[in-house]
């Protein structure tokens, strides 16, 4: 009787590779989210009391920011689109002139990112850059506030 | 004479390149894939400016309910009590690593109490730089220019 010797293969088996790279693949797909990442960057002052610049109020420009979008500005009531138009006289004559913005308490944090967003493009859109924007908290004004 | 015999086609589809073409795609994925430290829903406000914020930057988020969570950007954001631990949680940040920036991630349409006391707490810190997480802002439809 002949016996029929079983032929061992000499290959790796790679067919379950592709499987498996793709199962990876899947999972990744499924778990990456795409963050935002992006955002304004906003520079604090340096907490120095020697360098720290009081600002007068009489000597900037006030944006108060009300509940629901309001804006009034130096004691006008202004749309977003025309407080560029208020500023550039004022800052052609004092490219320094600081601007304050100080949102009300109950305001929609969105709006003031509005405004700050607005005053970040003066450079492109009056084509005079806004170089001082101060944003104060509720305990400066409480303490420098005048 | 003697035919030779004719050779038989084969049927199988090559796949040994689809190994290589999959692990192309899981580097592309594992180069590309960006773990977020903080994975709170917002709704964020939108701007027409944004810049790339670093990594490794220190979150605060803030849901339109006012709960506050932290995360120093190396690990998962966690929530805490109050503003007042804003504070303490920046101070160690800044002790740590003095100019490390901080993301605020807030909704948009969150009482800006919250984000001010963020802020103070965040300059009382000696931090240097805050980063508003926006989303870009579309062009209004019809708009000039």
């Amino acid at each position: 009787m002949k016996i029929q010797r079983e032929r061992v293969s000499d290959e790796i088996p790679t067919a379950s590779m592709a499987d498996i790279a793709f199962l990876l693949i899947i999972y990744f797909m499924v778990t990456t989210t795409f963050a935002a990442t992006r955002g304004l960057d906003f520079s604090l002052p340096k907490d120095d009391q020697d360098n720290t610049t009081i600002v007068d109020k009489e000597e900037s420009v006030l944006i108060e920011i009300q509940p629901g979008g309001v804006l009034v500005v130096d004691g006008k009531a202004m749309q977003l689109e025309t407080i560029l138009e208020y500023l550039k006289p004022k800052l052609e004559r004092n490219p320094n002139k600081p601007v304050i913005i100080r949102p009300d308490q109950e305001a929609e944090y969105g709006y003031m990112v509005d405004v700050f967003d607005e005053l970040r493009q003066a450079q492109e859109k009056i084509g005079v850059e806004v170089k001082n924007v101060s944003i104060p908290t509720q305990r400066e004004i409480d303490m420098f506030w005048y | 004479m003697k035919l030779k015999a004719r050779g038989t086609q084969n049927t199988m589809i090559p796949t040994a390149s689809m190994a290589d073409i999959a692990f192309l795609l899981i580097i592309f994925f594992m180069v590309t894939i960006n773990f977020e430290v903080d994975k709170t829903t917002v709704g964020l406000p939108t701007t027409q400016l944004r810049f790339e914020i670093p990594k490794k930057a220190a979150y605060i988020s803030i849901i339109q309910s006012g709960q506050i969570r932290v995360s120093s950007g190396e690990e998962i954001s966690v929530p805490v009590p109050g503003p007042e631990n804003v504070l303490s949680f920046a101070v160690d940040v800044v002790a740590n690593n003095p100019g490390k920036p901080f993301v605020l991630k807030a909704d948009k349409n969150v009482p800006y109490r919250y984000v001010d006391s963020v802020i103070d707490a965040l300059k009382q810190a000696r931090a240097e730089v805050i980063y508003l997480l926006s989303e870009q802002d579309k062009l209004e439809e019809g708009a000039d220019g």
